[in-house]
């Protein structure tokens, strides 16, 4: 049996056709985690001895990593760029925004950015809008008004950690207003994806 | 106690493994070549594009870490890039089911050549049934999909990952299109 029986031709042809094409900055993105020589985030099990060893490994760098932390240059260590498109997030009715993020591997978040995706890159470029720009800490920007929504986006990677565990949470007001938004990490096994039904601390 | 090895070993381990600068510019290249059939062939197990992205990445962070282990002489770059995905896939899966979780869905990774808003919609509602449906079939079914159709590879190109000949893969294929036609149909 080599040859395509005649009744698979059809299905032949519709698979023939599908064609997906990542975004067009995710190639570059690649690059440049490649440069920075990022670790993978997973790579199936790992024998007890490695896994002890790694501990032993986080114990010791630890105090050091304090040390660092205290003078300000933890930052600049291991970051991560992870920009999102295209979502509804400010309850305009259109998927069209964005939201960039800086953070260290599964650790606190530094920076994040909620945009409209106004030139239609499906990321964050100079000519589109910035809807929310906050720090480290989740905050309400801005006077809360009547016509509040709560938009939450779950399950994917905005952390940079790997698995799509990461959950979005925005407070905004239709049709352009962004009030807050912060991630929150789900919890293994729960079955939930809302951060208030699970109580998950905002980032 | 940490292995001591002689001053000419050390040598000859040092040429065989290229300095960071050369792996990375190994890992860019193979992007550049394979990037695109490895996006799609895991795109084609995956429900969403930013999980396709996020594995596609993987793959090149675990190709640039393990860099040392690729042998040239046991086969292309490329099928030791899809056995890495592969892995991650495996690995993905593995992990999804554990916690249950449903990603975003979309298509907004999908080329198109429809003319009219309409037709895209139709078009996008039957590749995620597609995909949908090959959800439901056993991963060999899944994995020579992905390689023939996803990464448009040749039967002896898929055979030569899947350890097949160019026959058996062929046969393979059409026995796992058959059922994914049964599954469109249920």
């Amino acid at each position: 049996m080599t040859e395509r029986p005649d009744g698979l031709r059809g299905i032949d042809q519709k698979l023939r056709s599908v064609r997906f094409v990542p975004r067009a900055s995710f190639g570059p993105e690649l690059r440049g985690r490649l440069r920075r020589g990022e670790q993978p985030s997973g790579g199936g099990h790992r024998s007890l001895g490695r896994q002890l060893a790694t501990a032993a490994v986080v114990v010791l760098t630890a105090g050091g990593a304090l040390a660092l932390a205290s003078f300000g240059t933890l930052a600049h260590i291991g970051a991560v760029t992870v920009d999102r498109c295209c979502y509804d997030l400010d309850g305009g009715g259109d998927a069209d925004d964005g939201v960039l993020i800086l953070t260290k591997r599964d650790d606190r978040l530094h920076r994040l950015r909620v945009y409209e995706d106004l030139d239609g890159s499906r990321s964050f470029t100079h000519t589109d809008i910035v809807r929310l720009d906050r720090g480290a800490e989740p905050a309400v920007h801005g006077l809360a008004s009547q016509g509040m929504v709560t938009i939450e986006r779950c399950c994917l990677d905005f952390d940079g950690g790997g698995p799509a565990d990461d959950g979005l949470l925005v407070i905004g007001v239709p049709p352009d207003r962004v009030l807050m938004a912060a991630i929150y990490e789900t919890g293994p096994g729960t079955g939930s994806r809302s951060s208030r039904a699970a109580g998950w601390p905002l980032r | 106690m940490p292995l001591r090895l002689p001053a000419r070993e050390k040598a000859e381990i040092a040429q065989t493994v290229p300095p960071q600068d050369d792996r990375e510019a190994a890992c860019r290249a193979w992007y550049e070549a394979y990037g695109g059939q490895l996006y799609n062939y895991l795109r084609f197990h995956l429900s969403s594009p930013d999980l396709a992205e996020d594995l596609t990445a993987e793959v090149f962070l675990r190709a640039l870490k393990s860099f040392s282990r690729f042998d040239s002489a046991l086969g292309s770059p490329r099928a030791w890039l899809f056995r890495i995905a592969h892995n991650a896939l495996r690995d993905h899966q593995r992990q999804a089911r554990r916690r249950q979780l449903v990603p975003l869905g979309g298509m907004r990774d999908l080329e198109y050549q429809a003319p009219s808003p309409e037709e895209r919609l139709l078009w996008e509602e039957e590749v995620a049934g597609l995909l949908a449906a090959m959800a439901e079939l056993s991963s060999g079914d899944r994995e020579v999909i992905g390689l023939c159709y996803g990464s448009e590879l040749s039967m002896t190109e898929a055979g030569e990952i899947l350890g097949l000949s160019a026959a058996a893969t062929r046969t393979r294929l059409w026995r796992a299109l058959a059922r994914l036609r049964t599954a469109l149909v249920r």
